[in-house]
Formats: structure tokens, sequence, C-alpha cells
């Protein structure tokens, strides 16, 4: 036992001292950005702000989004009550993320790249590696809880308690350690760095969906989700911390289970089975279309099935909101009074998110070009007639591809439940869902611009327009509810697309994202015909 | 002949680094050009700079007399290229890649392709990631050898292979050699070089410092000479163009100017000579003395 986590510790203090500046960027930001913003909620809170934000987050759909909120009746609403309700499960899932992006980078992606092969020959135990990485992610996590906690009761706000802090606090960090330890198990299940990213993301993706339905029916069934775990605890207001505990313990069994798994396997290999190839190759695979599509079908697939089930699981909410409106006559009221159908401002938000969240697969395909390129598997086919433009233009051709059956599959399985779902007569038809999806392409080509921008000119920072996504996707994911100045939610390219079906179509605005996202397009490829491909460097 | 490449004064920087400051020589058709040097000399940059992957910052390199960067499509119709270090995807099979890179270079020949299988014994069944580094390098050497090309620019083509494999590829490169291709070969294996190089170029430090055939090269420097005579051998070690002497005895080992070799015979001669053993310069020589200099 002690052999195979043989000075674990010389490599848990090396990873501190060569990840401190990640480690550092990490705790900072989403530190800050899981307690800071308590002043502008108290803002909000002020007058009738607090009664407002609970009526109108007592929508089915709201509690899809965000989560649900222990207080029953609108007096009782505080803004600990209202601040753990908006961030605590979206702050929850970015921790999440976080950690296990960083542990299959740390173990699968180690091993996959040599350098785990070289670390063993040294006298470190076999599965030292896996302890200090987890070990370094808790402590990663505990530091993120004290930092969190620490700077909410640092505003000294009304009912953002001490021990309210602390618990928020702890159960963002319970959520990285959470997603750590998933992570660390795909890790030695699956075959690949990716294929244990995939995997774990779906996860997480799979457990918010669940959640969403679960906290919409019977939110009993949410404490059964590991993801709950984190905002049941519903600090400032029931402070209940044993959902943690279970969390903890949920924790040290996977953890167990993970090192088990690795304990049993060979280096290099996962628990998924290889199947022996074929010796010749089939037509569709010779040439470079047939090429990349073979490189990103799993990416596409998964992404694409992601993208399935969201529109389903966005679409399944129509119903209970329309039985919602039927019972709430304040809600009703406001509606009625400007004139918008729920529905329809439901689904134009909607839109929008899973546009942002379906530009992720395009922007993917353009950067696994750069990838390929720097590990070195182009080498050969640089030296072949293969142009770069060829290059160049069938990955662009492949994620605008992407981009439009992304788009065209998102809206259509939204439609199909939604319309399903819905007792009562709604404006929307098939159409609106497809129009408004449709609406949205010249955003989705603008990630692409941008991508190919970075391939062209700068392709190391091709990871950076994910940072900018992330934030247009923030924006739009709370800026309905928060009352953000104009020119910060301008910055999120996505607030220049019209919203249909709420607005109706701008043939301005659309024609020019269009236009400049063909033209980032081709200065992209003037860089990319132009530089060094990087071999070697 | 034909110059299919030719090179001078090509220069390129990588930011401070200059791996390149002048490279000038020539291939061509119908011979073998071994490209030694020491790690981080240039070779590797020279080569991607002749396959269009990296553009120069001045000089002039040209292949079938095409500029290598602005008509790099009209020659690639007709080279072939392994690197040093074949990186394979590795999910896909040996055998689906190979017949990959055939076709994206057209001029295939399929019963060449099964032919080298053979030979080179790979397993084109198996997926990538499971191939040994030797595997993967022969994946890249049947892919460019089953197609037909006028240049094959090999760097560091057998690292990895075994012996055994080593002599199929040493086979093959004098075929190719014999249908009168030009073939560059840069390789840190001199023996290899040796039996298959007509002329060697060595750089160092991004400079091109001897090129000339395996015969004119030897000529420059020494030859190893181990002597037993009668008399004192002694007597020889103050002669012109003797280095490294080195006496036991009636016994010496020393290394001698090409240029000297009849006046020490005739010294030798007078001495008495019980055994007499030249040794030409080893390509070794010949780089260990350019190396370290
Ligand atoms: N893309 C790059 N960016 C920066 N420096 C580079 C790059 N490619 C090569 N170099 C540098 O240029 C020099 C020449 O490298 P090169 O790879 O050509 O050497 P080489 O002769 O092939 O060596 P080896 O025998 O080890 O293969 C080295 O100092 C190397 O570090
Ligand atoms: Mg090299």
């Amino acid at each position: 036992m002690k052999e195979k986590f043989a000075r674990w510790d010389i490599l848990f203090f090396q990873y501190l001292k060569r990840d401190w500046k990640k480690i550092l960027i990490w705790i900072l930001s989403l530190g800050l950005f899981s307690s800071g913003f308590v002043p502008f909620f108290n803002e909000m809170s002020e007058g009738e702000g607090l009664i407002a934000m609970y009526e109108t987050l007592q929508n089915p759909a709201m509690i899809y989004m965000i989560g649900p909120t222990s207080i029953n009746s609108a007096g009782d609403y505080t803004l600990g009550a209202m601040y753990a309700h908006e961030m605590l499960l979206f702050s929850s899932l970015f921790a999440m993320i976080i950690s296990a992006l960083h542990v299959v980078g740390h173990t699968r992606k180690e091993e996959d790249l040599g350098l785990t092969e070289l670390v063993r020959s040294f006298q470190i135990g076999r599965q030292a590696n896996s302890l200090a990485t987890i070990v370094e992610t808790i402590l990663i996590n505990g530091l993120l809880a004290l930092l969190i906690g620490s700077v909410m009761i640092s505003f000294d706000a009304y009912t953002i308690t001490i021990e309210g802090s602390f618990l928020f606090g702890a159960s963002i960090g319970m959520a990285g350690i959470l997603g750590a330890t998933i992570a660390l198990i795909m890790a030695q299940i699956m075959s690949s760095s990716s294929g244990a990213t995939g995997s774990t993301l779906g996860i997480i993706g799979l457990l918010y969906i669940i959640r969403a339905g679960t906290d919409v029916t019977n939110i009993e069934f949410s404490k059964a989700n590991p993801l709950s775990w984190t905002y049941l605890t519903f600090p400032f207001t029931e402070n209940d911390g044993s959902f943690l505990i279970y969390a903890a313990v949920f924790c040290l069994v996977m953890v167990i289970i993970a090192f088990t798994l690795e304990g049993a396997r060979d280096m290099g290999s996962g628990y998924l089975p290889e199947r022996a190839g074929r010796d010749h190759a089939n037509q569709s695979l010779l040439s470079i279309s047939g090429l990349f599509i073979r490189l990103n079908k799993n990416v596409m697939i998964s992404w694409l099935v992601a993208f399935a089930i969201m529109g389903a699981a966005y679409g399944s909410i129509y119903g209970d909101m329309q039985g919602f409106l039927e019972s709430n006559e304040l809600i009703r009221q406001m509606f009625v009074s400007t004139g918008i159908s729920v529905e329809v401002s439901f689904t134009s938000t909607i839109m929008m998110i899973m546009i942002i969240l379906v530009s992720i697969l395009p922007i993917a395909v353009v950067n696994k070009l750069f990838n390929e390129e720097v590990q070195l598997h182009l080498s050969q086919i640089f030296a072949t007639k293969v142009t770069r433009s060829h290059l160049f233009w069938t990955s662009i051709g492949l994620s605008t591809l992407a981009g439009v059956i992304g788009i065209l599959l998102a809206s259509l399985s939204l439609a199909w439940t939604a319309l399903s779902t819905m007792t009562q007569q709604s404006p929307l038809n098939l159409t609106s869902f497809i129009g408004a999806g449709l609406n949205a392409f010249p955003s989705v080509l603008f990630f692409i611009g941008l991508a190919a921008l970075t391939l062209g000119w700068a392709p190391r920072w091709g990871k950076a327009i994910y940072v900018y996504l992330g934030y247009s996707f923030l924006l739009n994911y709370f800026g309905s509810i928060l009352d953000l100045p104009k020119w910060v939610s301008r910055s999120a390219l996505h607030s220049w697309v019209a919203h249909m079906p709420l607005d109706s179509f701008e043939i301005g605005s659309f024609t020019v994202i269009l236009m400049i996202s063909l033209c980032l397009i081709l200065i992209g490829y003037s860089g990319y015909i132009r530089r060094d491909l990087l071999e070697g460097a | 002949m034909e110059k299919v490449v030719e090179l001078s004064g090509v220069q390129k920087s990588f930011g401070k680094v200059r791996a390149l400051k002048d490279v000038s020589f020539t291939v061509n058709a119908g011979e073998v050009v071994g490209f030694i040097g020491p790690n981080g000399a240039g070779k590797s940059t020279t080569i991607r700079t002749l396959l269009g992957i990296i553009k120069r910052d001045s000089g002039n390199a040209t292949i079938f007399n095409m500029d290598v960067w602005k008509q790099s499509l009209d020659i690639h119709k007709r080279i072939s290229y392994v690197p040093g270090d074949v990186s394979l995807w590795g999910n896909l099979t040996g055998g689906e890649i190979i017949d990959l890179f055939i076709k994206l270079h057209g001029n295939g020949n399929k019963a060449k392709r099964d032919n080298l299988i053979k030979r080179f014994e790979l397993d084109p069944r198996k997926k990538a990631k499971s191939y040994s580094k030797g595997n993967r390098q022969k994946v890249g050497l049947i892919a460019a050898l089953s197609v037909e090309s006028d240049l094959y620019i090999f760097d560091e083509p057998t690292s990895g292979l075994d012996p055994l494999m080593e002599a199929v590829f040493q086979e093959e490169v004098a075929r190719i050699k014999q249908a009168g291709k030009a073939i560059l070969l840069s390789s840190h294996i001199l023996s290899e070089v040796e039996r298959l190089a007509d002329k060697v170029v060595i750089i160092r430090n991004g400079e091109i410092v001897e090129i000339g055939t395996l015969d004119a090269l030897r000529h420059l420097t020494r030859t190893t000479i181990t002597i037993e005579t009668e008399g004192d051998v002694a007597v020889m070690a103050d002669l012109d163009g003797v280095h490294d002497f080195n006496q036991t005895d009636h016994h010496a080992i020393f290394s001698v100017d090409n240029a000297f070799i009849n006046s020490i015979l005739l010294v030798a001669t007078k001495l008495g000579v019980r055994r007499f053993e030249a040794v030409p310069p080893t390509l070794e020589d010949l780089f260990m003395r350019h190396y370290e200099g």
C-alpha cells in the first residue's frame, strides 16, 4: 500500500510549485465571481426588488435554469436567500468543471504524453501522481471556499451571515472536489485524455439536466443527485450542512474506486476495450475531408447528441411554465401588461443560450487543425500536393456544417418537445423556433471567424476564444436577472443579434455580423497560408 | 547532371535563434546526399524550409528549378518525405494511414505497398497508438516508398528501426538511386550514410562546413596506421605529417596526413616492417573532426 503512493508528497509540492500561477488565477477568478456580486444584489433587493425577483424566479423555467430556493413566501425572501438562489448552482458548476479539467490534465493527459512513464522510472509510487493531484485539488478548493466565505463576510451586508457565507463557500469547494473525483474515475475508465474530459463533462451536464427536471417536479428526488448536494445546503436560510457530509463520503468512495481501478490497469490503457482495425482504408477516409470527419467524429457526435438533449430538456419546461402562469396572477398581469407572451420571451432567451453552447463545437473543429499541426500529425501530409488552403477550407467547411447541424438539432428538439408539452394555446410554432435558430447563425459563424483568425495569426490563442464565449454565455444567462449597464451587455456579441422570436428579424445586423465573420475567416486564411507551421517549436 | 535541389545562402531565424546562417548545397538526380551534423545544427530546419513548411528569411532555395515556398504545390507532387519522428493518429490503423498518405500523394502502387508491408514486417491492422517507435517509423517509410517520386527527403528515417529493417531501407534506397532519383538523407547513423551516400554535406551551427564525395573528404583527413618494426620505431614520431604517435616497444599506432603517406612508407621500409595496417578514416573520424572543431 505504502509503496504504491511512495513519495507522492514530492510530486505534490512539485505541482504546487509548477501550478501556482494557475492556482492563483483559478482561486481569484472563481472566488470573486462567486462572492463579489453581493453589493450588486444588495442594490437589486431594495424596495420591491426582492418580492419581484422572488415571483420571477418561481417560474419553473427559472428553477430549471438556476435552481430552487427553500423560501415559500415572497415576504421571507432575503438578500442572502436570493444570492444563494441565483449564484450557488452556477458557481458550483464552474468549480466542478475547472477541477475536473485540472485532474484530467494532471493524470490521463500526462500519461498520454508519456510524462508518466518518465516519472514512474524514478523512485515514485505507481499511484503517487493521482494522490498528489487529488490532494492538490482538494487544497485548492479548500482555499477557494475560505476566500469566498471571507469576501462575502467583508461586505457586511444584512442577512449575509458568517455561518451562511462559509457554508456557501464550502458548498462551492465541495462541488470542485466532486468534479475532481468524477474526473479521476473517468481518467481510469477511458483510454485517452480527450475521452476522459468528454465523458466527465458529459456526466456533469447530465447531472445538471436531471436536477433541473427533479427540482421542478419533485425536489425530494434532487437529494439523490451529487450536483444538488451543493445548493440544497441553502446557505443563509436553512444552513443545512449535512449535504456536504454526504458529498464528502461520496467523494471518498469515488476516490477509493478510482485508485482501485488505476491499480489494476496498465499504464496508458483504459477499461474500454480496443477493437482490431482494418488493414486497408475505407474509400471514405481517403481525402482531407474524409480524414477530418474521421478525426472529429467522436467530438462531433457527442456534442450533437448533447445539443439535442439540451433542446429537449429546455423544451420540456414549456408545459410547466404555462401551468405556472395560469396559477400566478401577479406574473400573468405583468406579462399581459407588457403585451409579451412568456413563452416567446423564454424562447428568445433559451435560444440564445443554446446557440452560444452550439458555438463550442465549430470552434473545437477549427482549433483541431492547429492541434494536429503541433502534434506533428500532418508533417507528411504537408509534403504532399495537399495545399494549406485545402486544409484550411476543409476545416472551416466542416466547422460551419457542424454549426448549422448543431443549430438545427437544438432548435428542432426544443421545438418538438416544447410544442408537444404545451397544453394551452401559444403564439409559437415550428417555424418560429427554426427561424430563431437560423437567425443566430451569423453569431456562430463569428466564432468560427475568431477561431480562423487565431489559427492564421496567433494559433496558440485558439483556446482564448472559449473565454469570450463563456463571457457571452454568462451575460446572456444572467442578463435577464441582473440589471447590467448597457455597455457591459453590449460587449457580448449576442446582444447585437436580434432575439427572435421576441424581436423581429433584422436583416441589417444579420448581414453585418455575417460580413464581419467572413472577413475574419479571410484574414485568418491569409495568415495561415503565410505563416511558418509550428513544427519542432 | 541535372540539379534537383539547390540551396544558396539560405538563412532562417526563430526569434533570436539563428537556426540557419548560411546554407548552400545541391542534390543532383541519381545521387544520394548524406546530410549530417550535431543535434540542433539545423538539419531539420533546412528540410522544413525545402518542404515549404517554414519560410526562409533570405537566400534561394529551389527544387526542380521551382521556388520551394511559392511553387510548393507543383514540387510536392514529385517528392516523398519521411520525418524523423513519425507521429500518427492513435485511433487509425497503420494500414489506413498508409493508404491515406498514398492517396494524398498520388501515383501510388498497391502491389508495392503490400510488398513493403511484408518486408518491413508491419501489422497494418493495429491501431497506431499501440505501435512502437520503430513501427511508427515503418508506417512513414512504407507510405513514402510506395509512391513514385523524383526526390526523396528523409530526416533520420531509420531512428528506432532494428538492423534488419534498416537493411530493408538501404535496399530500397539503392533501388531508388538506380532509378535515377535524387535522395537527401539526414541521419546520425554514420555507417548508413557511409554505405549509401555519394556526397556528404556537414552542417554545424547553421552553417555548411564541408561538402564533398566521401573519397574527397577522406583525402582531407588522416589515415590511422598500426606498425610493428625490427628497428626502433621511435624515429617515426618526428616525421612530418605524423600525429598522435603512441609507442609500445616495437609497436606503434599513429595517424598521418594522407599527403605524407609516401614519405612515411619510405622511412618505414628502412626499419624492417613486420606488420603494417592502414585504416582509412571512417566517416565518424571525419565527423568528429568537424563536430569537435
Ligand atoms: N520552430 C522553432 N522555433 C524556435 N527554434 C527552433 C524551431 N525549430 C528549430 N529551432 C532551433 O533551430 C536550431 C536547429 O534545429 P534543427 O531541428 O534544425 O536541428 P537538427 O539539426 O535537425 O537537430 P537534430 O539532429 O537534433 O534533429 C535548434 O537550435 C532549434 O532549437
Ligand atoms: Mg532534426
